[in-house]
């Protein structure tokens, strides 16, 4: 009955209980007053809570164990109620200071708001939050959405449209999606599908410039996430299903000039590779491996795209990332090892020269890209502290590597698989298991994991107060039959005809934790589809995933114990991500909007899967928010002040 | 005594050269001139219910595809459909993945033969490339049959709202009718299903 | 019984008269240039010979019992069919039995070496070429252990001298056979499965294949030329095949360019452009070989032209459509054809 709000310097203001309490009332205004206060008292104490713990930011006090010792770098450190990049930092933890929500009142979330883009296809993008402005791309046509968060029920400032292409659509080989934009010196800068990077004012959504990166009509397509370090922006290029030859270059970001392009094939000098070059393992030594390693004059058409994430070390001034499967996907057609397809690479952020690189499967045969993220940290190994790089491949191996030389310190399969019975640690490289080796024109059964690997794109977060990462993982296995594939520019360079069943069980996914120091899954939730979403770990302790058939959940970090789930109109694949409104209140906030590689079981006999949709859902404890009342609400026009629901109103 | 063992000996060769014969799948020699639809009735199809075009369904419907139904050329067009990348697009099922279901009724651009003709033939504009220049018609008219074959497209015989509107196509673009005979060297001959 | 025996011989003789002018026929078996073809030939010659010896020499006996003077029969003629335990003959059959064990199990064991000495070559083979059958022609792809010298070439197996060559046998589609008699036997192609085969040639000279296992249509017509070169001369071939061929120079193969890539590149590939098409040979020095479409039409421009207008005249049934081109058209894509040399 009684109401707080809060003003714009965030003082909580109690309102007087409605008239019509007070008539009803017995007399005795003394013992009301009392009852009145004593009653206000938790909420005044919630509400002093939610004012002092985003100034004071710092760990909450609940103890945990570290349970792999690892520590991590925040650079570059942005504001902790904000998210400035698809990964919020460098390091790619994708993980919220923000302790608000924890694992006592994660139960009370509720809808706070939506918000409808009017696109559909597959959601990938996690919303950036910059001041007091959200920002959001859709899928093609990739509309740019800022959203005022200081108003009641956020609408939009302004939305910007680039009108890309629409041949891109038949040229993305796995739907239409976008993976995300990230801000960086007052602009938005993100991929179009049809293979132009843009940038945009982040307040007055004008476009400040446009660069054309790459061929349409070969294939080419984009569909990463930028990633910026100081005045440049990394961008790489989709295609791997259609021959394209792929790369990763670097742009100004207050120009758009082309600084640097580092290609996946072809000579040294294309891939930029130098003196400094000096991989762990032998095998990867020569001189233009990027040809050498192909038939002739297939490395021109040799895939290797660059499409999903980029990850940065301040103090190496190192960038990774990794690249995508050779092209064809027939392996038949393409002997040798296909360097730099399916390859890690960290390289100079200044100048791009490739410092190491490491093919986690040489000649790819079943299209295990590496692209997947590369997360950075500091792990104790064998007692000493070394600097890593956590990568779970999609060949389902999670590799542990010391990001300074390119060495595999820990390497153990995070999921069902069948192509390999082990790593070589001599020389880094799989054992193959010959029996699964695709031939064309026989059919194989039962290859695990499948062509999208036991983990695809979907980030993994992880935590500095577990010490553990946090992935979506996939759980199938595939029938398998190669086809020799000639090549069409613009037309899939692929050949792979497949039928894909669970691994074991009857579940698709999970969602699991592990432990890179020990390479060992600490617990996992199993879920009925393929786990596609990207992950967020808070410092509430509190990690949150979607799942292909609508579900959002917040699981306990240190147990995997699911304490909230709420069900959404559509299939998740997004990344979530938390911030904290200019109201104080901790938010978390999720793409709903199935589409992506997760409908390739769609067709199946498994009932339940999600028809497509594009809303982001916002949740905050109890659903408050600016702006929310029982009655109408002020929408702000700074007449008056917006009216707020108490937080911890029960 | 030896002409008794000759005739089934003679029997089973030619039934082991006929079963060569068909097992080589198609080919890509064309049927007599007369069984192809000719270039100007298939272009005088407009893509959709165009304004003016009162007479599209009529028209589209009165062109055939000359090896509808001949499992030669089902499976020829088959093995297109594998070769040139269709399967990358439209999925070996023809279930659609990056391009559209196939095997459906949902046709963004005419499930007709004539109009599925159109679609290989000129490409369309989110991504089907056109294949007009690379693949002659009878290569086209057999991927059209594979395409017939998995179930997906329009009948060709619904009958029209009104009977006269076949009677006002210009003669000269008129195909081949529904029903009427058909020439016994003609693709369409060899057809195993009607 | 003297009647079919007479037959062999003349057959024989006319084999034996026949088999100088049979060796310089392209498709002869009975003379070969290489050790997967040797041993096979010297048997088979040995046992040819044997045969006939063995003909001859009952052809003989024979004569011999039906013209020799004959006692006159005495008493019971029953008791002359009657073998009498002191020998009356039976050592003959012991003789006669004996021989022939002896030849035939002799032949036996020569056959059984034989078939284990061209199974494998003596020396491991240091080149590999995956043939690839397909109706009507054959896809060739050199693998070496440095994956940037494989290529991949069509209809015209080049081969170095004096060492074994390693080929792998595959099929796109039907069962096809793998055969240069010349310089080996037979080998089956079956879809579904990869058979080894390997060839020597210890003369350097150009040797006919076919594929000799009926395989539709053009059968007849799926030819193969085998060209044994001196090392040296295989390995400038090789370095040749791995070039990629240059961007056209003048105008008109520029044009003629963009015929093929909007006409033909679907399926052919011109490795350094962007045709990449499997269905038809790979044409990046289609220049270098000495016939078209499978040994059909010896390689001249007139030909080439006719052949891309008309293959359906020249080869019926072949996947090559006949293509509908302008004479310019035409005259520009042969141009351009003619610079991948």
């Amino acid at each position: 009955m009684s109401r707080a709000r809060t003003n714009r310097r965030g003082v909580v203001e109690h309102q007087k209980p409605p008239r019509r309490a007070v008539t009803r009332l017995p007399a005795g205004k003394r013992r009301w007053t009392l009852i009145a206060i004593v009653w206000l008292l938790p909420f005044a104490a919630a509400a002093w809570r939610l004012q002092a713990a985003p100034a004071a930011a710092a760990e909450p006090t609940t103890p945990t164990t570290n349970l792999s010792g690892a520590t991590f770098n925040f650079a570059p450190n942005d504001p902790a109620g904000e998210w400035h990049s698809q990964a919020r930092d460098y390091a790619n933890t994708r993980y919220s200071p923000l302790h608000q929500i924890d694992t006592e009142n994660v139960g009370k979330l509720r809808l706070a708001w939506t918000f409808s883009d009017g696109t559909l296809h597959g959601h990938e993008a996690a919303p950036l939050v910059v001041g007091s402005t959200m920002y959001l791309v859709t899928p093609f046509p990739d509309i740019l959405y800022a959203l005022d968060l200081t108003k009641p029920g956020p609408y939009i400032k302004w939305s910007f449209k680039p009108n890309p292409s629409p041949q891109a659509k038949g040229k993305a080989c796995c739907d239409v999606v976008n993976r995300g934009m990230v801000y960086a010196n007052g602009k938005i800068i993100y991929n179009l599908l049809d293979d132009h990077t843009v940038a945009v004012d982040a307040t007055t959504g004008k476009q400040v410039w446009r660069t054309w990166m790459d061929n349409l009509e070969n294939g080419a397509t984009m569909t990463m996430a930028p990633f910026v370090v100081g005045n440049k922006v990394f961008v790489g290029n989709s295609g791997g299903e259609l021959g394209v030859r792929g790369w990763l270059a670097a742009l100004d970001v207050d120009t758009g000039k082309e600084l640097w392009r580092a290609y996946s094939t072809g000579s040294d000098k294309d891939v930029l590779i130098g003196a400094d070059f000096k991989p762990f393992y032998s095998w990867m030594k020569g001189k233009d491996l990027g040809i050498h390693t192909w038939p002739a004059g297939m490395w021109k058409h040799g895939g290797g795209s660059s499409w999903a994430w980029v990850s940065y070390d301040p103090d190496t001034n190192l960038i990774y990332y990794g690249t995508s499967n050779p092209s064809p996907r027939v392996p038949a057609q393409r002997p040798g090892y296909n360097l730099w397809a399916s390859t890690i690479f960290a390289r100079d952020a200044d100048t791009g020269m490739a410092r190491w690189a490491y093919q986690p499967t040489p000649h790819d045969q079943w299209d295990y890209d590496a692209v997947n993220e590369n997360i950075l940290m500091d792990l104790p190994i064998n007692g000493r502290k070394r600097k890593v790089l956590v990568h779970f491949d999609r060949n389902s191996y999670a590799y542990t590597i010391d990001r300074t030389t390119g060495e595999v310190l820990v390497v153990a399969p995070f999921a069902d698989q069948n192509w390999s019975t082990g790593i070589d640690m001599k020389t880094g490289q799989p054992i193959v298991n010959k029996d699964k080796e695709p031939k064309p024109g026989i059919k194989l059964d039962h290859i695990c994991p499948t062509d999208l690997g036991g983990k695809d794109w979907e980030p993994g977060a992880a935590s500095p107060r577990t010490g553990l990462v946090y992935a979506g993982i996939l759980n199938i296995c595939m029938d398998l039959t190669d086809h020799l594939q000639g090549y069409i520019p613009g037309t899939p360079y692929d050949g792979m005809e497949m039928t894909r069943h669970p691994a074991s069980g009857d579940n698709l996914g999970e969602f699991m934790a592990w432990n890179p120091a020990t390479g060992k899954k600490v617990w996992a939730v199993k879920e009925k589809f393929m786990t596609m979403s990207g992950a967020l770990a808070t410092a509430g302790d509190v990690v949150f995933y979607g799942t292909a058939d609508g579900w959002f959940r917040a699981v306990d970090a240190r147990t995997g114990k699911v304490l909230w789930s709420q069900k959404l109109s559509s299939g998740v694949i997004g990344q979530p991500m938390s911030y904290l409104g200019p109201d104080g209140r901790q938010y978390v906030a999720i793409y709903s909007g199935i589409g992506g590689a997760a409908t390739v079981r769609a067709d199946t006999t498994v009932k339940g899967f999600p028809a497509g949709g594009g809303t982001l859902y916002v949740f905050s404890i109890d659903g408050d928010s600016i702006g929310t009342v029982a009655g109408m609400p002020n929408n702000g026009d700074g007449a008056t002040t917006p009216v707020n629901r108490a937080p911890g109103r029960q | 005594m030896r002409k008794k063992i000759a005739l089934p000996v003679v029997a089973a060769l030619v039934a082991a050269l006929a079963g060569c014969g068909h097992s080589e799948g198609g080919s890509t020699a064309g049927p007599p001139a007369s069984g192809l639809p000719s270039s100007d009735q298939i272009a005088a199809v407009p893509m959709g219910p165009l304004a003016g075009a009162a007479d599209r369904t009529a028209l589209a419907q009165s062109i055939r595809n000359p090896y509808a139904g001949n499992a030669q050329a089902v499976a020829a067009g088959s093995r297109l459909y594998i070769r040139l990348n269709c399967a990358g697009c439209h999925a070996y099922t023809g279930k659609g993945n990056m391009g559209p279901n196939l095997t459906d009724t949902y046709w963004s651009y005419g499930g007709l033969p004539v109009d599925v003709y159109k679609s290989i033939a000129d490409g369309r504009a989110q991504g089907m490339p056109a294949w007009g220049a690379a693949l002659p018609p009878q290569d086209i008219w057999k991927l059209v049959a594979y395409i017939q074959s998995l179930g997906g497209m329009y009948a060709t015989d619904l009958t029209p709202r009104n009977p006269q509107e076949k009677e006002r196509i210009a003669p000269e673009l008129r195909g081949t009718p529904q029903g009427a005979p058909v020439a016994a060297d003609s693709p369409a001959a060899g057809s195993s299903s009607p | 019984m003297s009647d079919r025996c007479q037959r062999v011989l003349v057959v024989a003789g006319l084999l034996i008269a026949q088999s100088g002018t049979a060796q310089a026929g392209p498709m002869s078996y009975l003379r070969t240039y290489g050790p997967a073809g040797n041993p096979v030939t010297t048997l088979g010659w040995g046992l040819g010979i044997i045969s006939i010896s063995v003909c001859v020499i009952i052809a003989l006996l024979l004569l011999g019992a039906v013209f020799r003077k004959h006692k006159e029969i005495t008493g019971n003629a029953e008791d002359h069919l009657v073998v009498h335990k002191d020998g009356g003959g039976m050592s003959w059959i012991y003789i006669g039995v004996g021989i022939s064990s002896v030849v035939l199990i002799g032949s036996m064991i020569w056959t059984l070496v034989v078939t284990a000495v061209v199974a494998t070559p003596a020396t491991p083979a240091a080149l590999t070429v995956q043939v690839r059958a397909s109706q009507w022609w054959w896809d060739l792809r050199y693998d070496t252990k440095t994956s940037s010298r494989t290529f991949t070439t069509a209809n015209e197996i080049h081969i170095p001298t004096g060492q074994p060559v390693q080929f792998v046998l595959t099929s796109t589609d039907v069962i096809h056979s793998f055969w240069v008699p010349k310089l080996g036997g037979k080998k089956d192609i079956i879809p579904g499965q990869a058979n080894v085969t390997w060839l020597q040639a210890d003369v350097p000279g150009i040797y006919r294949g076919q594929c000799a296992v009926f395989c539709g249509a053009e059968h007849a017509r799926m030819n193969l030329l085998v060209i044994a070169q001196a090392p040296r001369d295989f390995r400038a071939w090789q370095e040749a095949q791995m070039e990629e061929t240059p961007a056209p120079r003048s105008p008109v193969a520029y044009r003629g360019q963009q015929v093929f890539l909007a006409h033909c590149a679907a399926c052919h590939t011109v490795r350094g452009s962007d045709a990449g098409g499997l269905v038809g040979p790979d044409l990046t020095h289609l220049m270098s070989r000495r016939t078209l479409a499978a040994g059909v039409l010896t390689n001249t421009p007139g030909n080439l032209a006719g052949w891309i207008v008309h293959p359906q005249s020249i080869k019926p049934d072949s996947r090559m459509p006949d293509q509908t081109l302008s004479g310019p058209q035409l005259h520009a894509v042969v141009t351009y054809l003619e610079t991948l040399q």
